[in-house]
């Protein structure tokens, strides 16, 4: 049983959504002119920190510039909004009971804050997360961290919009150059699930050297899986030959514009040297993304009149930025409610070979 | 400058800049100003210009009363009013109409610095709880105001120095409004080997900044992961002429500074205000704190608009 030990049974102080002001953006924005930097999603789990790296001491995180203060109280984790040697000079948050505590969870090898309504805080809307050892106790050399000087929306459709990975990340995933490739994308209110099948494409230069693929081509099968309100991802490739290689890929807006990202790829069944390089890899890839990502960011802070184009390959991305607009403007309203399950076993939804992940 | 500028209160100097002998002169955009302390010590502030031949007074001679002489054809005028009290040579007959005066503003003195005020008429400013720091510095920099804000918002490594700190592009708080103030902290490393800023899971250090949306005075202060303050300064930009911006900084090393590179910052020359901007860096930074700053203060300020109307 999960267990949210700082839940109250209500809010204390319930901040009125009914009065806060509605960014424009969000409520004419469309699929081609959207801002992003204005989105802010409330009554969700973002996973703050690895559980690794909250002990006794408090360290720091943020949600949308909200301070998140973590540590260990007898070996349970506590998310407190002020600093224990902090002089308090203002009012606690109404995200926060009236200790100053937010909901706080562990799975998967996270502490996962909850950003919203404190009474609304539930296990059961946590992300599943199928290749993660609930308990997760995973070794340290398959997590890191990286960030990205980009809002946590673009960085997700950074991610879903695979075709850029052909040419910004060609030296580590291999080029665009394939047999076939077919696109297919499912959704529902809380979740866009994107998959990409290629036949006799390019083999990754990274399982070249370090998986000891010798064919020239290989097939692959990528997932992506994105809950759309924690702004956390499932990045899950299968190659063959070659090995499965499941990536948890969490955007944290820890500001509108900057996001954290404590990523754990789980290559624990590939052999040695892959096993041990491929996590590292993030260090070159989100380099390469956030060349991009860091300069299209103050471009998205603002509504402009010119409008995106787009190609049919942008389809995942487009009906991205449209399940994030219908969510922010419900949350606008007031409508905080999850229509969709998000914590309902995915495996199949990704096509988990669950004979490699079984916890 | 804007409407809310012109009458705002500037740090056009700092405390020990002004003295009881020699004028100086500063200058809030295009307005020139003289600045002395008269008898009693109290800093005066007239237009840097005699209205007889339009010399600089600064130019001039603080007396022994506490007036201020021209040092071309000698008249001299009095602080608190500007008005002529004596032109040499004319003996008994110094009895001069109102129209005899410079224009004088207003001056407040707190934290270390003098504030002027274009309208001598002003309210003087809400008393400062700051207290006065004892290092303290003043640096042209050939940037607009607004141009200086900006960079210190989106990248503070272009204008501050502070030692053994690297600012990081990322933030634990975006630019805010709080308290009539734009508030934002960064986190920051110490210039050590250490995991590059982007794949770095903790920072051991942030500087948290409170900027007035009009003047930019800021307040700096450096903290710990404990919040153990390290170093706390007062910035003072001001637009001077020709489009250059003067900052003038007081600042104050924190007595608790676990760590020896904490420790190092008690050294002299811990904290400076860069006087040249890199402007192929400055060229190709990225605005998003700014952009940030631009709407706060628009809101803030068209927020005190209707509330004065």
């Amino acid at each position: 049983m999960l267990d949210v030990p700082h839940r109250p049974t209500e809010s204390d102080h319930e901040p009125d959504h009914s009065s806060a002001p509605i960014a424009p953006s969000i409520m004419n924005g469309s699929v081609n002119s959207w801002v992003p930097h204005d989105i802010v999603m409330k009554d969700t789990w973002f996973p703050l920190a690895h559980g690794f790296a909250v002990g006794k001491k408090p360290v720091r995180r943020a949600i949308y510039s909200h301070p998140y203060y973590l540590w260990r109280e007898n070996g349970v984790a506590v998310a407190s909004e002020f600093h224990p040697n902090e002089r308090r000079t203002g009012e606690k948050s109404p995200y926060t009971n009236a200790a100053g505590h937010y909901p706080v969870m562990e799975r998967y090898g996270y502490v996962w804050g909850w950003f919203g309504r404190p009474e609304a805080a539930d296990p059961a809307h946590l992300p599943s997360l199928p290749f993660l050892p609930p308990n997760g106790n995973l070794p340290k050399y398959l997590l890191g961290t990286v960030r990205f000087d980009c809002s946590a929306p673009l960085s997700l459709e950074n991610l879903i919009d695979l075709t850029h990975a052909d040419f910004l990340h060609a030296n580590v995933v291999g080029d665009e150059k394939s047999e076939s490739e077919d696109v297919e994308v499912f959704t529902t209110s809380e979740t866009i699930t994107m998959v990409r099948t290629c036949k006799g494409k390019s083999v990754a230069p990274v399982m070249k050297f370090f998986s000891g693929i010798k064919t020239p081509v290989q097939d692959i099968r990528q997932v992506i899986h994105i809950y759309l309100r924690s702004h956390c991802a499932i990045a899950y490739g299968r190659f063959e030959p070659g090995d499965d290689v499941p990536l948890f890929h969490p955007c944290v807006p820890e500001t509108r514009d900057r996001t954290r990202l404590d990523y754990t790829m789980n290559t624990s069944n590939a052999g040695f040297m892959f096993r041990h390089i491929m996590p590292r890899a993030s260090y070159v890839v989100s380099r390469q993304d956030s060349s991009m990502t860091s300069p299209q960011s103050p471009r998205y802070m603002r509504e402009e009149k010119r409008r995106d184009l787009h190609s049919p390959f942008d389809s995942a991305g487009q009906k991205y930025r449209s399940l994030m607009l219908d969510l922010a403007k419900r949350q606008a309203v007031g409508d905080f409610d999850y229509r969709d399950n998000v914590s309902d076993d995915c495996s199949d939804l990704i096509g988990l070979r669950k004979e490699l992940f079984r916890y | 400058m804007d409407s809310n500028q012109k009458t705002a209160w500037w740090a056009i100097a700092r405390s020990e800049e002004v003295g009881g002998k020699k004028p100086i002169n500063a200058d809030i955009g295009d307005q020139p100003i003289v600045l002395w302390r008269d008898n009693e010590g109290i800093v005066r502030a007239l237009e840097d210009r005699c209205p007889h031949r339009r010399a600089p007074l600064s130019l001039g001679c603080v007396r022994d009363n506490g007036w201020i002489q021209c040092g071309y054809h000698g008249w001299i005028y009095e602080g608190e009013t500007g008005r002529l009290k004596e032109i040499p040579n004319m003996k008994d007959k110094q009895k001069f109409p109102p129209l005899y005066r410079a224009i004088r503003f207003g001056v407040h003195e707190s934290g270390g610095f003098v504030y002027v005020n274009l309208d001598a008429e002003a309210a003087p400013p809400a008393p400062s709880t700051n207290t006065t720091y004892a290092l303290s510095g003043t640096v042209a920099v050939a940037l607009s105001h607004q141009d200086w804000l900006d960079a210190l918002f989106d990248d503070p490594n272009l204008v501050l120095a502070i030692r053994g700190i690297g600012f990081t592009p990322y933030l634990m708080t975006e630019l805010h409004e709080e308290q009539g103030r734009l508030v934002m902290e960064r986190s920051c490393q110490w210039r050590l080997l250490h995991w590059p800023a982007p794949f770095s899971p903790e920072f051991p250090v942030t500087m948290l900044t409170a900027t007035d949306p009009i003047t930019g005075h800021t307040d700096v202060t450096l903290r710990d992961a404990d919040f153990n303050e390290l170093l706390r300064v007062a910035l003072a930009p001001v637009p001077a002429a020709r489009g250059v911006t003067q900052i003038r900084w007081r600042a104050e090393i924190g007595e608790n500074r676990p760590g020896w590179m904490a420790k190092l910052l008690g050294m002299k020359d811990s904290f400076a205000v860069r006087p040249s901007v890199d402007g192929a860096a400055l060229r190709v930074l990225k605005p998003s704190a700014s952009r940030h700053g631009e709407e706060l203060r628009a809101n803030m300020l068209n927020k005190d608009a209707v509330a004065a109307a």
